[in-house]
C-alpha cells in the first residue's frame, strides 16, 4: 500500500462529492426549488394560462407553481405574545389580472367557530408593504412611514359564508329564551349597527383586507377587495388568496416584472391563538414574473428524487471504482 | 411599562400607559351590610342593557353569595391563586396607615400587571373563564361557611359577633370603571377607553375584534364576549343617565339603573372630582366623605392593582382574615367606624338611594338628641339631624331626617289602600 494509491482513492471521493453537489444544484435549479433560510427567499408568481379557481386550493393548476417553504416562529415582540415554530409552504401565480397566493400548513384540528366563550377560529394572513421599494417595513405590522397591507383569512368567516351566519341558536340548538324585546331594532346589536365587520351577518368574503402602520394600529380597509378559500384536509389547511393586481395606491401594488415583499402568519384556534398570539415569518421577496407557468412544476419532487438517487448511485459507483483501482 | 401612582396600594406601580386621569370619576359605595340579595339591581341592568340575543349569559350587574358563589364561578379564588403562584408568600401589606395618600398602608406584593411583567407575554395576569364558569350565575346562593374542615355542618355558635362562625354575605358586583383598568391595558387593539369626562370605561364596538384579551385580563371578569356580535361588551355605567341625557331629570346627572333601583338602599353612586391624579379634597361630596375621610368603604381586591372605583362597607359579621384578603388592611377600621358611627356618618348613610339624581354635595342641619344608649359596649348617641343632598346644579335633590317621620292615618282612611 503506497501513498500514491491513497491519493488516488481520496481523489475519486472528492470527485464524487463535487459531482454530487453539482448534480443537486442542477436539479434544484431545474426544479426551481429554493431553500428557505433567510430573507433572500423568493416566491415567484408566474403567469398562468390556465384558470386559477378561487374556491379550490387543491386545483391542479397549482402543480405549475413552484413551492417555497417559509419558516414561522412565535411572535415575541409585543404582548400578547405567542405562537410557535412552524413551516408553511407557499406558492404564487397570476393571470395578468389577479394575483393568487397559496398557503399550506399543518393543523391537527379544523377550528371554524367563534360562538362559544373560549372558542377561537383558525386563521392565516399574508402581509405586503403598501408601497414596494427599498424601505421594507418592519415585518411585524409595519411602521408608520411604511405601512403594510394585510389579508387575513378567517375560518369562522368562511363558515359564515358557507353555512349562513353562525348565531347563538346554531351554537346552542337546545337553548330556550322566552322573549327578546325589540328584537328587530338595530341599536341592540351595537357592533353590527356601527358597521363592525366582525358582526356583519352578510359576508361577501372570508378575507379581511387590513392596513397597519405599527402594533395596535391594524384597521380594516374601506375596500374589501380580497377573496380567499381554505380547505382543511387530513391535518392541514390549504388556502388560496386572490386579489386584482391593481386596486389603486392605498393597497399593496403588484405588476409583472416587479418585486415586492410578502410575509406569512398562522393562527391555531384550538390553542387560543388570536391577535399577536401567532406564528409569523420574516419578509420574503415576491416576484411577479412574465414567464408562463408550465405544467410540470408538480414533477419537482420527482426531479429531486431522481437527482438525489442518481447522485448517490454515481458516488457509489465512483467509490467502488476507486476501491477496485486501489485493490488492483 | 410606565409608573403610575395607585393610592389604594400606597405606592407606584407598573402600568401599560402613563397616568392620565379623567376630570370626574364614576364611583359608588355599596353597603354590603344592608343587601338582601333581591337581585333587583341585576334585573334592572338586564332589562336595560343585556336582553338581546347573544347576551343571554351576560350579567353586567350580579350579586353573588360569598365565600362560595361567584360569577363566573370562583373568579376571585382563581385569580388570587394565580397571583399567589406568581409570587408565593409575597402578597402582603404593610398595613401601617401613612396619611391620606396611603390610607391602607403599602402593598408589598405584586399586582396583576407586575406579576405578568417577568414573563412579558401578557400585560396582566389573568385567565379566560370556560363556558361552564359563566353558567349558573347565582350558584351557591345563601350557602354558608361552616366550621373549618367539616362538611354540611353549621357551627354550634354560629352567629355570635364580632365574627360569625357560620357565615355568608352578598357581594354586589359591577364593572369598577377602574382608574388603571386591566381591560384597557390588555387590549392589543386599543379599542377600550376611559372617558375623560367621567372615567367610565367603554369598549369601542367598531374597533373591537373579539380577541377577548379584556375578558382574560379584567380581574373582576366584567368584560364579556357576545358570540353573535363576535366582540366583547361590558357595563357602560349607564352613561346616558350619568351624562344627564335621560329625559326624566331634564339634563341633571342621574345614578345608574342598578343604583337607582336598589331595594335595600345599599348603593350610592356619584362622580368624584379628580385633581392631580387623585380625588380632589371635597368632604361635602358623600362619596369622598365615606371613602377618603371616614374610610368606612373600601375597594374590592385592591391588590389586583387596577384601582377599582366601587367601594364596599364590609359586612361586620364576617371573619376578618377573609375580609382583609378581599378589601385590604382597612377592614378593621372600616368595621369599627361603621358599627360605632359618628354623628355625620349616621346622617350621610341616609342619603343612599334617596334620589335618582346624583348627589354632588350634602349639608347637615343639626337636630335634637333622640337616643343616648350603649351599643357594643360603647356609648351611642343619635341626633335627629337632617341631611340635604344637592344635585349637579346645586339644587336640593333630597332632604331626610334621621328619625323617620311617623304618620298616623285618619279614621276616615283606616282601611283604604
Ligand atoms: S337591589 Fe340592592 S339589595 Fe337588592 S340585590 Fe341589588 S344591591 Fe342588594
Ligand atoms: S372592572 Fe374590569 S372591565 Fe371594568 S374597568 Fe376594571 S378592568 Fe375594565
Amino acid at each position: 500500500m503506497g501513498g500514491g494509491e491513497l491519493r488516488i482513492t481520496a481523489g475519486w471521493t472528492v470527485a464524487g462529492i463535487i459531482a454530487l453537489a453539482l448534480i443537486v444544484s442542477v436539479g434544484l435549479t431545474l426544479s426551481d426549488m429554493r431553500l428557505a433560510s433567510s430573507q433572500t427567499i423568493t416566491l415567484v408568481a408566474k403567469r398562468s394560462e390556465v384558470e386559477v379557481p378561487l374556491d379550490d386550493p387543491f386545483a391542479r393548476v397549482w402543480n405549475r407553481a413552484n413551492p417555497v417553504e417559509a419558516p414561522l416562529s412565535a411572535q415575541n415582540i409585543t404582548p400578547p405574545k405567542g405562537g410557535g415554530d412552524r413551516t408553511i409552504t407557499a406558492r404564487a401565480l397570476h393571470d395578468g389580472e389577479r394575483l393568487y397566493i397559496l398557503m399550506e400548513w399543518d393543523d391537527d384540528s379544523e377550528d371554524l367557530l367563534v360562538s362559544r366563550q373560549a372558542e377561537f377560529s383558525d386563521a392565516a394572513a399574508v402581509q405586503f408593504p403598501v408601497a414596494p421599494g427599498e424601505n421594507v417595513p418592519a415585518f411585524c405590522m409595519g411602521d408608520p412611514t411604511s405601512p403594510v397591507n394585510i389579508w387575513q383569512w378567517k375560518a369562522a368567516w368562511q363558515a359564515d359564508m358557507e353555512q349562513g351566519f353562525v348565531d347563538v341558536q346554531d351554537a346552542y340548538p337546545d337553548m330556550q329564551v322566552d322573549l327578546y324585546p325589540f328584537e328587530e331594532e338595530a341599536e341592540f346589536y351595537p357592533a353590527r349597527a356601527v358597521g363592525n365587520v366582525f358582526a356583519q351577518d352578510d359576508r361577501t368574503t372570508a378575507v379581511d383586507n387590513l392596513l397597519a402602520g405599527s402594533f395596535g394600529t391594524l384597521t380594516q380597509a374601506p375596500d374589501q377587495v380580497v377573496q380567499g378559500t381554505g380547505v382543511w384536509r387530513d391535518g392541514s389547511w390549504r388556502l388560496v388568496f386572490a386579489r386584482d393586481l391593481n386596486v389603486g395606491e392605498d393597497y399593496s401594488q403588484f405588476a409583472e416584472e416587479e418585486s415586492t415583499n410578502i410575509a406569512f402568519a398562522v393562527w391555531d384556534g384550538a390553542r387560543g391563538e388570536r391577535d399577536g398570539i401567532k406564528s409569523v415569518s420574516q419578509f420574503l421577496t415576491l416576484e411577479v414574473s412574465p414567464d408562463v407557468a408550465e405544467p410540470g412544476g408538480g414533477v419537482t419532487v420527482w426531479i429531486i428524487v431522481v437527482v438525489v438517487l442518481g447522485a448517490v448511485a454515481l458516488t457509489l459507483v465512483l467509490a467502488l471504482y476507486g476501491r477496485q483501482r486501489q485493490n488492483g | 411599562m410606565a409608573k403610575v401612582y395607585n393610592w389604594q396600594l400606597g405606592r407606584e406601580m407598573d402600568y401599560r400607559f402613563p397616568e392620565a386621569h379623567p376630570q370626574w370619576q364614576f364611583a359608588a359605595v355599596f353597603n354590603i351590610n344592608r343587601c338582601i340579595a333581591c337581585q333587583t339591581c341585576t334585573m334592572a341592568c338586564k332589562s336595560t342593557w343585556t336582553f338581546s340575543r347573544g347576551q343571554e349569559f351576560m350579567w353586567w350587574n350580579n350579586v353573588e353569595t360569598k365565600p362560595y358563589g361567584g360569577y363566573p364561578h370562583h373568579w376571585d379564588v382563581k385569580l388570587l391563586q394565580l397571583l399567589e403562584e406568581a409570587n408565593p408568600g409575597g402578597q402582603v401589606w404593610n398595613g401601617a396607615q401613612q396619611g391620606d395618600r396611603q390610607p391602607y398602608g403599602i402593598y408589598q406584593g405584586q399586582t396583576i400587571f407586575e406579576a405578568a411583567a417577568e414573563a412579558g407575554n401578557e400585560t396582566a395576569l389573568g385567565y379566560l373563564p370556560t363556558e361552564q364558569e359563566w353558567t349558573a350565575p347565582n350558584l351557591y346562593e345563601d350557602t354558608a361557611k361552616g366550621p373549618q374542615g367539616a362538611r354540611n355542618k353549621l357551627h354550634s355558635e354560629g352567629t355570635r359577633l364580632p365574627e360569625h362562625n357560620t357565615w355568608f354575605f352578598y357581594l354586589q358586583r359591577i364593572c369598577n370603571h377602574c382608574t388603571y383598568p386591566g381591560c384597557v391595558a390588555a387590549c392589543p387593539r386599543n379599542a377600550i377607553y376611559k372617558r375623560p369626562e367621567d372615567g367610565i370605561v367603554l369598549i369601542d364596538q367598531e374597533r373591537c375584534r373579539g380577541y377577548r384579551k379584556c375578558v382574560e385580563q379584567c380581574p373582576y371578569k366584567k368584560s364579556m364576549y357576545r358570540p353573535n356580535m363576535r366582540v366583547s361588551e361590558k357595563c357602560v355605567g349607564c352613561y346616558p343617565r350619568v351624562e344627564g341625557s335621560d329625559p326624566l331629570t331634564k339634563g341633571i346627572p342621574m345614578e345608574a339603573r342598578c343604583m337607582a333601583t336598589c331595594v335595600g338602599k345599599i348603593r350610592m353612586q356619584g362622580l368624584v372630582r379628580i385633581e392631580d391624579g387623585d380625588w380632589a379634597e371635597d368632604a361635602s361630596n358623600p362619596l369622598y366623605y365615606l371613602v377618603r375621610k371616614e374610610r368606612v368603604a373600601l375597594p374590592l381586591y385592591p391588590q389586583f392593582g387596577t384601582e377599582p372605583n366601587i367601594y364596599y362597607i364590609p359586612p361586620r359579621w364576617v371573619p376578618r382574615p377573609y375580609l382583609r384578603q378581599m378589601f385590604g388592611p382597612g377592614v378593621d377600621e372600616a368595621i369599627d367606624r361603621y358599627t360605632n358611627p359618628s354623628r355625620e356618618l349616621q346622617a350621610v348613610l341616609q342619603l343612599f338611594r334617596a334620589s335618582q339624581k346624583i348627589i354632588f354635595r350634602y349639608e347637615i342641619e343639626e337636630g335634637e338628641k333622640v337616643l343616648d344608649t350603649e351599643i357594643n359596649g360603647r356609648p351611642f348617641q343619635m341626633y335627629n339631624d337632617t341631611v340635604i343632598g344637592f344635585d349637579k346644579e346645586g339644587n336640593e335633590a333630597v332632604r331626610l331626617s334621621l328619625e323617620e317621620p311617623f304618620h298616623v292615618r285618619s279614621e276616615q282612611y283606616q282601611n283604604s289602600i
